[in-house]
């Protein structure tokens, strides 16, 4: 009975409190690169991994010349569009130096290129919640 | 440019890979849910496309 409460005290010391200022810090790491939220954390092969995955995609939907839509879209299918691409946060900044010949629906290839992109930004959005999840806990 | 089954293949691998990462823990793991994840879009996507092929003439 004696010896439990100084194991205790001794395991308690030895994990990190929850911390949600690293959990948010993660999370928006993640949300400008997709990645780099885990690469913070130190989960290395996350961090390749989610970087390559969102990153392929947001290229190859931006090199389909898929529409990249913007905050003053009018429509409320396209303005959720907008929230979908702005998930992949630096991709979505800088979709104009990546692909300078811009959009083209008339093809059914810019179609699909914008839903590729938006699938690209869905995707980092699960990637910035766990990357929240693991810096607020500090699980592995 | 790549074709439209080209474009295809990358996604189904880019969110294989994604989702293997978020669900599983260990490396073998991760290859065989990446593997199978692959696999199955590739079925459903050919499966739906000859679906619906009646509807295209």
């Amino acid at each position: 009975m004696t010896e439990t409460k100084p194991a205790k005290a001794t395991q308690a010391k030895d994990e990190a409190p929850p911390s949600t200022v690293r959990g948010l810090a993660a999370a928006l790491c993640a949300w400008i690169v997709p990645g780099l939220g885990h690469a913070m954390l130190r989960r290395w092969p996350k961090a390749l991994a989610y970087f390559i995955a969102v990153g392929v995609l947001a290229v190859v939907g931006l090199t389909m010349r898929g529409d990249v839509l913007p905050a003053s879209s009018q429509d409320a299918f396209d303005r959720l569009g907008f929230v979908a691409d702005l998930g992949t946060g630096g991709f979505y900044f800088f979709s104009k130096t990546l692909e300078p010949a811009g959009p083209d629906d008339s093809k059914a290839a810019g179609d699909y290129g914008t839903r590729i992109f938006a699938a690209a930004g869905v995707l980092n959005f699960l990637i910035i919640l766990e990357a929240y999840e693991i810096g607020r806990r500090n699980r592995a | 440019m790549l074709n439209h089954f080209q474009a295809m293949l990358v996604f189904a691998f880019c969110v294989s890979l994604a989702f293997a990462f978020l669900s599983k823990r260990r490396l073998g793991e991760r290859i065989r849910y990446t593997v199978w994840a692959f696999l199955a879009f590739l079925l459903v996507a050919i499966g739906i496309g000859w679906l619906m092929f009646p509807f295209s003439h």
